[in-house]
């Protein structure tokens, strides 16, 4: 797939502290990358420091589509995880406002901005002042400013933070559609349920280092053993010593035991001892979502291939 | 440079159809218009010649036809009739009057200096000061009593008059040529209150700089507009739409003043300040605004909000109000110490350059030339600040900036 983005040994220091070290990483046209990592992790620095807004103090920021050295700002939308709009003014200003700046010709902005309003169940609002929306509105408002020029790249720092699950789910199909329409897209979020429903690729970051760089699904092979939850009295002492247990967790009446890579689930589950205490049972991999908790906990207890991942 | 006239416009506009500053903008001259016309109307309806007081002279001495000389040309607010009445009468007769006055003048002025005035019951209220400018004729009689000659006469008539050198702007004027005098200080004054409307006009809007830099961060849209302009670009156009609404707004209050003080005060306006000083008078007042707009928008960039303005931001806030300090001293002395320390320090010297050189006749070049050096240098200086401080500040979002990291965005980081 053709390379738009790449960030090459990115390295960023405040005060004397390393927030950003050796990140390195691609973003394909036509795919959804995903830039995961607990708050503080350097998520949005990395964004920043893409954005132009910030500079690195080390690596190389390469758009592969642009000439000289300046950004190429009028192919990039994006959403910033802190955001707002001008209050009084009306959402069809802004919007023309915005695209305007990006070089993009006006009346066919007016009339992607009419549809997009549409789309987004505004039709009407564009002569309505920006304060007198909804906070959802305005973060429509905010989604379409950002995808109004038809950017090359798209970058959304928590596209979905503070929006109602309806929205989330119009955010989402929009995104996925823009994707498959070939913009290369750059996403970080938190909402990893989301995240595993759409992304193609991830990036996970933690104390401004690379943690985790690849496809979903090697991800998941590589990351996402499988656990099998009990409920029943069971003593903790017998759970461990099971074979192809690696640890064991409890919470709530539950034994959680996280199962090393290469068991096999069927086989696994034959060779239960019949004493044990089971009143419900189930089998599945680790989510994205442990991986990310267990990662923003510093855990280190999870396994790749059994051995710790940090 | 694009991308900079783009925010521009974007601000103007924004503006433009903002219903609060296209009040203020009306409003100002309007305000200034109407209450013009009302005292106007108040000062004629005041002392209007239907009060004026009649006068009951009874003349024995031949003074009449002078104080009717007098009553017109200070246009008092008196009705002198000549009478026979005689000061014994003068009392019944004024009885059941209105604003009716008697003035006996005969031999008693000679003897001791009175003249007997009757008065209705009801009489205006300038009546006691009208009447004293009457003393005068009468005063001549009492002296041409003392058998002077005429040169006495004119000698102690004339009283003393106070004259006036200020040293340096010395220029021996004679009778002759007050009216090219008066002629020069209208040259001057002319285009000095017209560059000084400029600039306050601008330094206002200016501060207008400030509130939308501190909007941008409470908006928390900086970040939308830095993916597409760079943060020099943000600020610049910020300077340049503001200083395009000020000039709007001078036009817009000259478009509704000027034709009625054209109409209205006798010299030609136009005339005086169409004249090639205008040209560094407004190069004055647009360097004060660039200085001021660069302190503004870097302080601005800040503050989350006006009302959490610290006292280092207050404090700067108040500089454009420097040169209040030197408006007495410089008035009073238009080359004096204080008037050439006001020239030199950066945030006083568009408003002391201003007053200095609405007043002065002979302007000192190498003053304003120095002056004009430092002003420059000053606004370059403050713009490069203004921009660090902006970059970073800008996205400080709901926070405001110490002064300590003030300092190491400017001079550190």
């Amino acid at each position: 797939m053709e390379v738009m983005l790449s960030v090459e040994g990115l390295e960023k220091s405040f005060k004397h502290k390393k927030v950003l070290q050796q990140i390195t990483f691609d973003v394909h046209k036509g795919e959804i990358m995903a830039i995961l990592g607990p708050n503080g992790a350097g998520k949005s620095t990395t964004i920043r420091n893409i954005m132009g807004i910030l500079y690195p103090d080390e690596g190389s920021i390469i758009f592969h589509h642009a000439t000289g050295k300046e950004i190429p700002r009028h192919k990039i939308g994006y959403l910033p995880e802190e955001r707002g709009l001008y209050k009084n003014v009306k959402v069809m200003d802004i919007l023309l406002y915005l695209a305007d700046l990006k070089d993009y010709p006006l009346k066919k902005a007016r009339e992607r901005a009419m549809a997009y309003l549409r789309k987004f169940d505004l039709e009407g609002k564009e002569n309505v002042s920006v304060e007198e929306l909804s906070k959802g509105m305005g973060q429509k408002v905010q989604f379409i400013s950002s995808i109004l020029h038809e950017p090359e790249l798209l970058i959304l720092d928590e596209p979905f933070s503070g929006l109602d699950p309806v929205s989330q789910d119009l955010f989402k199909e929009e995104i996925k559609n823009l994707a498959k329409s070939g913009t290369a897209i750059l996403l970080s979020s938190h909402q990893m349920n989301l995240v595993e429903e759409m992304c193609d690729r991830l990036f996970m970051i933690q104390h401004g280092q690379k943690v985790i760089y690849g496809t979903l699904d090697d991800v998941k092979k590589q990351y996402a053993n499988f656990k099998c939850t009990i409920r029943g009295r069971n003593e903790r002492t017998v759970l461990e010593q099971l074979p192809g247990v690696e640890r064991v967790e409890e919470r709530e009446g539950l034994s959680i035991l996280f199962l090393l890579k290469d068991v096999n689930p069927a086989a696994w589950l034959r060779n239960l001892p019949a004493e044990l205490d089971i009143h419900e049972l189930s089998i599945d991999r680790i989510s994205l979502h442990e991986i990310f908790v267990d990662i923003a906990a510093d855990k280190h207890l999870l396994t790749e291939g059994g051995q710790a991942h940090a | 440079m694009r991308n900079t006239m783009k925010v521009a416009k974007w601000e103007v506009k924004r503006n433009l159809k903002n219903k609060s500053f296209l009040i203020g903008m009306f409003l100002t001259p309007l305000l200034m218009l109407g209450g013009y016309f009302i005292f106007q109307w108040i000062g004629s309806t005041d002392v209007p010649d239907d009060d004026a007081a009649v006068l009951l002279v009874h003349d024995e001495l031949g003074v009449f036809e002078q104080l009717e000389a007098i009553v017109a040309e200070q246009s008092l607010s008196l009705e002198l009739e000549q009478s026979d009445l005689l000061e014994s009468e003068a009392e019944e007769v004024l009885t059941d009057k209105e604003n009716m006055a008697y003035m006996a003048i005969d031999k008693r002025i000679l003897d001791n200096a009175t003249v007997p005035v009757y008065t209705s019951e009801d009489m205006g209220e300038w009546f006691n000061y009208d009447i004293q400018a009457l003393a005068e004729p009468i005063q001549q009689i009492r002296l041409a009593q003392l058998s002077l000659s005429e040169e006495e006469l004119a000698m102690v008539t004339e009283g003393v008059q106070f004259e006036e050198h200020v040293e340096g702007t010395l220029d021996e004027g004679t009778a002759n040529e007050e009216d090219t005098e008066a002629a020069n200080i209208l040259e001057n004054l002319v285009p000095g209150i017209f560059a000084g409307i400029i600039l306050l006009s601008i330094v206002f809007t200016g501060m207008m700089i400030f509130q939308s830099a501190s909007q941008e961060k409470k908006d928390k849209i900086a970040e939308i507009i830095l993916s597409s302009v760079k943060p020099e670009e943000l600020m610049q156009g910020k300077i340049i739409g503001y200083f395009v609404l000020g000039i709007i707004q001078v036009a817009v209050f000259l478009a509704l003043v000027m034709p009625v003080a054209v109409w209205k005060i006798d010299f030609p306006i136009i005339e005086y300040l169409l004249t090639p000083k205008l040209l560094l008078l407004l190069l004055i007042a647009v360097l004060g605004y660039l200085l001021f707009a660069a302190i503004f928008v870097g302080i601005g960039a800040t503050m989350a909000d006006i009302s959490t303005a610290g006292n280092f931001q207050g404090m700067i806030m108040m500089l454009p109000f420097l040169p209040v300090l030197f408006i007495g001293p410089v008035i009073e002395d238009p080359s004096g110490f204080m008037a050439q320390l006001g020239s030199y320090i950066p945030f006083s010297a568009p408003g002391v350059l201003l007053l200095r050189l609405s007043f002065l006749e002979t302007w000192p070049w190498m003053e304003i030339g120095i002056a004009l050096l430092i002003l420059a240098i000053s606004v370059w200086f403050f713009m490069k600040m203004a921009g660090r401080i902006f970059k970073t500040g800008i996205l400080m979002y709901g926070k405001n900036a110490t002064p300590k990291e003030i300092w190491k965005w400017m001079f550190i980081d």
